[in-house]
Parts: structure tokens; sequence; C-alpha cells
């Protein structure tokens, strides 16, 4: 169960004009686990804890200072997520992107937005 | 000059008393583990990492081969925390508790996983940071516009009945059989399942509220209004209001 978290990663297109409705991608390679496991199938077939819980909470995203979006999460979701939104590019500020883990552990990662003409 | 009566008696005397000893020595070493004399503890280890079905009897067998302990028991299924309870039964004198421990972090499985023994209370989730919390005060649910409902249905023992069926069916996963927000999922949530004992003999004055809270969830809750119908959220509400605190 070695835990191998990366730093997030985003991507956003290399020409933005003003006004322009973009895609955002972050990817987060991070590990997703419920706890759960099924030890002795035959004999228990019980889901008891078997590894520590670990999985994404929230994922914050910030336009300059404000805060466009939240992402909650459970320990439904997927192993190293990537996930896609759309942002209309109203003024030029970075983009910044935050992971906070059920551990309260954070990651950031951002981008910065200038408009090409 | 002894006769040849006397010795024979002397010897039949030894070979009594050798009779009667020998069984209360075999019973006393087979009841020891062989070590009469030695302190001999029986102590317990919360293991994680038995995530395959080989997994418990390659912990067992090599923690035995390796160390020369007795592993009592491994209980995989009720522990009271949770997590698979190992009981090992040693040699206070030669070994311990530590040492036992790093056997364990030692010890793979044959799919080469590792195990660990557990340290402290399960990290659950941590408390939100003040990040979050200020995420959740600018963009989280609106605060509540509740109706003041009164429940249609009376609480007979008919109704406590049907409310218990879709508790049992629903809600259990997460707010556990007894309403105490322990249910099998619960661990893995976000934010903990709500209490559901602190609404026992509630007046009328919570059924807006629990109606709302039913019918539309929130965070990790589902609105149960997709699935069930009015009467029965309000035959459910009976039933929550029924549960007592458990001890």
């Amino acid at each position: 169960m070695a835990a191998r978290i990366k730093p997030p990663r985003m991507r956003i297109p290399r020409k933005i004009k003003k006004d322009d409705v973009f895609k955002v991608k972050v990817r987060f390679e991070h590990p997703s686990f419920t706890g759960l496991g099924q030890v002795e199938p035959e004999t228990t077939p019980t889901f008891n804890r078997a590894v520590p819980v670990n999985f994404i909470r929230n994922m914050l995203v910030y336009y300059g200072e404000e805060l466009v979006t939240r992402f909650n999460m459970t320990s439904a979701i997927a192993d190293d997520p990537m996930f896609t939104f759309k942002l209309k590019a109203v003024r030029e500020e970075p983009i910044t992107v935050a992971f906070i883990n059920n551990e309260g552990e954070r990651w950031e990662v951002s981008a910065d937005i200038k408009f090409t003409t | 000059m002894m006769s040849y009566d006397d010795v024979s008696k002397t010897l039949v005397g030894h070979i009594r008393r050798v009779f009667w000893i020998l069984p209360l020595f075999v019973l006393a070493m087979s009841a020891t583990g062989g070590n009469a004399l030695a302190a001999l503890i029986v102590e317990k280890f919360e293991i994680e990492g038995l995530i395959s079905p080989a997994s418990p009897k390659a912990l067992s067998e090599a923690l035995e081969k390796q160390l020369q302990v007795k592993v009592v028991d491994l209980n995989l299924k009720n522990s009271s925390s949770g997590w698979p309870l190992l009981s090992v039964e040693f040699d206070s004198d030669q070994l311990t508790r530590g040492v036992i421990e790093q056997t364990i972090a030692l010890i793979e499985d044959p799919a080469g996983h590792t195990y660990r023994v557990h340290q402290g209370p399960a990290v659950i989730s941590a408390p939100f940071t003040d990040e979050e919390k200020a995420a959740m005060a600018a963009l989280g649910p609106a605060p509540p516009n509740v109706q003041a409902l009164t429940n249609p249905i009376e609480s007979t023992g008919a109704s406590i009945a049907r409310g218990k069926k879709h508790y049992d069916k629903y809600c259990t996963t997460c707010h556990g059989l007894q309403g105490d927000g322990n249910g099998p999922a619960a661990h893995g949530i976000t934010t903990f399942p709500r209490q559901l004992w602190v609404w026992k003999n509630t007046n009328s004055s919570a059924d807006g509220y629990l109606f709302w809270f039913i019918t539309e969830g929130r965070s990790d809750m589902p609105p149960w209004g997709v699935i069930l119908s009015e009467n029965q959220r309000w035959d459910v509400i009976n039933y929550i209001k029924t549960l007592t605190k458990p001890e």
C-alpha cells in the first residue's frame, strides 16, 4: 500500500480570448481506498477494515482570489482521477485548483490565463 | 540385606509414584505449551493489510515459524474496533510486544503485500480545514427554508413497522441499525452520518425539518424523495422517533 501521490497537473488551452468558455483539465495521482476488504470470502463473507481509509475529499477551484466551484467527493472516487470543467475567461488571473484529502493534507496546482489577441 | 520381595515392593512403589506424577506433569506441560516455568502472556494486535484470502494463514504461519510463538486466534469479523484482531501467546521473558510488531511488519504474504500493526485510534476523516469550511460557507447548501408540516400518519404500531422495514433497507448502511451513525458504509463518507436517536420522542415541530431533510438529502445523503413515497417517508420518521440511544 505504498502511497504513490504525485503533485496534481493542470492543462488549459494555449490560446484563450476574452469571454471564451474553455475547458480546464486537472489530473491528480492519488490512491483511493475505502479501507474495506474481503479477507476470507469462504468463511467470513463480510467486509472489514483491511487498510487505512484514504481518498480525495475536496477540490476547490479559485479564479484569482474568487472561489468559483467546489467538488465534494467520497471514497467512491477513482484512483488518479481526472477532472474536467468549463470556465469563462473574464479576466487575466491565475486559476488555482486545491485538493484536500480525508487526512486534511492539501495540494495545489496553478496556471496563468493570458488573453491572446 | 533386602530380600527379593522387599526390592520388588520398593520398585513397585516407585513406579506407582511415577505413574501418579507423570500424568500431572504431562497435563502441566500441555497446558502451558511445553514450558511450565515461563511467564506466558496473551496480547492482542490490530492488523492492517489483510487484504487477500491467503493473508491470514500466511501471517499466522510465518509468525509462529519465525518467533516460536502461538497464534491463539485471528478474529476477522467481530472485533470492536473493526480491525482484524490477532491474539498471540508468547513468553514475556524472551519477547516483547515491540519485537512481535517489528516481525509482523517484515512478513510478506504470497502476493507480496505487507502487514502492519495498527496504532492508535482509527483516523477516518480529519476535521474540516479552515479553507474547506470557508468554501462550504461560500458555496455550500443553501440554508433550509423549512415549512412547518404535520405528520398526516399517526404513529401506530403498523406505521412504525412499515417505517422499520424501509429504514432497514435504505438507511442502515450509513446510519446503522440503532441509528448511531455507525453503519458499515459510514467510515468512507466525507461527513459523519447523523445520530438519529436524538429525535426520540420529539414533538411535531421537528416533522417539517425531518421530512425536508429526508426528501432533499444533503452532502453525502441522497434525496430519498426520489425513491420513497410521501407516506413511506412519514413512516420512516415515525420509526426514527422510536430509536433509543445505544448503550
